[in-house]
């Protein structure tokens, strides 16, 4: 089988991989480097479960073949907790109660971490726009949008994915 | 079945490596852009790829820019994003950003190109309307040199084009906006966001005469209303030399319910479609009218 050499930096650390030209992001995420922090539910880029960023900004790891993000930087939500210690959104979604089953929290707090570094003080309309991308069986979004608006009105403290 | 991975460096060394690839795996070779839609049709096991040919880092399909004649070039690999918030596509051609920011959402619009989704030529794609409706050419790249095909003319059939299988979208060239115009975009959709399934949309740019109050051109490109994107030219005559009013939309929608054959689905009957796609048109072209300077 064709297998191709790609590097990749994930939240922070190389890794030098061999994969298969039709292998997804999320498998090599999940099955090759253990990280199964990032989810997958719909494969079809609908959903969100899957958001990782990409050199910065937030894409569906589910249909993105590996060989494409090859040499970039890539943002899990294990990346983002520094020396042990959640970030202001992850503490946001836990006070807020903006989690239940937990599925899709992984895809929306990569989401709102990007939304928040690009604009560190994002309207209501403005957070909702950002996350109409991601799907919550759970919640009703009511909670996630406050959560992030929480985190908006303390300025963006903590938060960062560098 | 093993599938191989080409990554060139050129889109004249792309071209060479696409017309292998498709001789050797009797045309079961495929080009890559953002990926995000063959992203999807190989997790719904509805594609099993021979051979990727990676065109995503050519940096002959980035980029957007004025040219010569006065018009825009956008590369075929320029993201939806990247449209959107362009301040050349803001100042000359806005309705590419109102276009672009009704797809889906960040997550898709980062990866997903404008090229990629041109030639996927999915019936409800958003950028195949905008494009026949300002009447851009679309230029190629193949083993016998350059081709420019106007959008009006691109889209073939169910998921076809008029592109062969050994050529490449370059870019998207738009011609230059002239006096007294005005475009619009209307999107109809069940869900605000990532509705990608049973959405209506319409593209309209048209031309005022402000002697007459009349409109003088009209471009009119219709997504979700038949096999493919759809150019309305019959339904642009019923436009031409009329002011917009319930007269002229009373024409429109009996042209346009002749012209089009929405597929029927889940959710909404042929019929119901065809309506649909009339609102959504009267809505767009008043739009347009009002942006090119003609009053209600
Ligand atoms: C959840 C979701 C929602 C969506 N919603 C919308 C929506 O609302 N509106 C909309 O318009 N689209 C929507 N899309 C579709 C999306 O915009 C397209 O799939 C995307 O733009 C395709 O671009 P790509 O670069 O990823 O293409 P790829 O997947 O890389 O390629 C698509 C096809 O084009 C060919 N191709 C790519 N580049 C070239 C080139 N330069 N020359 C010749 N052939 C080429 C490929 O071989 C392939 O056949 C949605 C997609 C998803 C996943
Ligand atoms: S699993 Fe990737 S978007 Fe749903
Ligand atoms: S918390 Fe269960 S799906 Fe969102």
């Amino acid at each position: 089988m064709t297998q191709l050499d790609i590097s990749l930096t994930v939240n922070g650390a190389r890794h030098e991989l061999s994969v298969g030209p039709t292998e997804m992001l999320t498998e090599v995420l999940r099955r090759r480097l253990d990280m199964t922090g990032t989810n997958r539910d719909c494969g079809m880029g609908i959903c969100g479960a899957c958001t990782v960023l990409l050199d910065g900004q937030p894409v569906s790891s589910c249909i993105l073949l590996a060989a494409l993000a090859d040499g970039s930087e890539i943002t899990t939500v294990e990346g983002l907790e520094r020396d042990g210690r959640l970030t202001a959104v992850q503490e946001a979604f836990l006070r807020h109660g903006a989690v239940q089953c937990g599925y899709c929290t992984p895809g929306f707090v990569i989401t709102s971490t990007a939304l928040l570094e690009e604009n560190p003080s994002p309207s209501r309309e403005e957070i909702v726009e950002a996350l109409k991308g991601n799907l919550c069986r759970c919640t009703g979004y009511k909670k996630i949008v406050e959560a992030v608006e929480a985190v908006a009105r303390a300025k963006g403290d903590g938060v960062g994915v560098s | 079945m093993d599938c191989r991975y080409s990554r060139p460096e050129s889109l004249a060394e792309a071209v060479a490596v696409l017309c292998e690839a498709q001789e050797a795996t009797e045309g079961e070779a495929h080009l890559v852009a953002g990926g995000v839609a063959l992203g999807i049709l190989m997790n719904e096991k509805l594609l099993a790829p021979r051979w990727f040919v990676d065109v995503s880092r050519l940096a002959e399909l980035k980029g957007i820019e004025a040219s010569e004649d006065g018009g825009l070039r956008i590369g075929a690999g320029c993201r939806h994003r990247e449209v959107e918030r362009s301040p050349l596509v803001a100042e000359r051609y806005a309705i590419l950003a109102e276009m672009a920011a009704e797809i889906a959402c960040g997550r898709i619009k980062n990866r997903g190109t404008i090229g990629g989704n041109i030639c996927l030529a999915d019936p409800q794609g958003d950028p195949p309307v905008a494009v026949i409706a300002l009447r851009a050419t679309l230029r190629a790249l193949g083993p016998k040199g350059t081709r420019d095909i106007p959008a009006t003319d691109f889209f073939k059939g169910l998921y076809e084009t008029a592109l062969g299988p050994d050529e490449i979208l370059q870019e998207i060239r738009l011609p230059p906006p002239q006096a007294n115009e005005g475009a619009a975009f209307g999107k109809f959709s069940a869900r605000r966001a990532m509705d990608y399934s049973s959405t209506i949309s319409v593209a309209v740019r048209l031309t005022r005469d402000p002697a007459s109050e009349q409109i003088l051109e009209i471009g009119l490109g219709l997504g979700g209303s038949g096999e493919t994107p759809i150019w309305a030219k019959e339904t642009e005559k019923a436009f031409i030399g009329r002011r917009p009013g319930d007269e002229c939309f009373a024409l429109m929608r009996e042209t346009l319910f002749a012209e089009i054959e929405p597929l029927a689905d889940d959710l909404y009957s042929q019929d119901y479609k065809r309506h649909v796609a009339a609102v959504i048109m009267k809505r767009t072209v008043e739009k347009a009218w009002q942006r090119s300077g003609g009053t209600a």
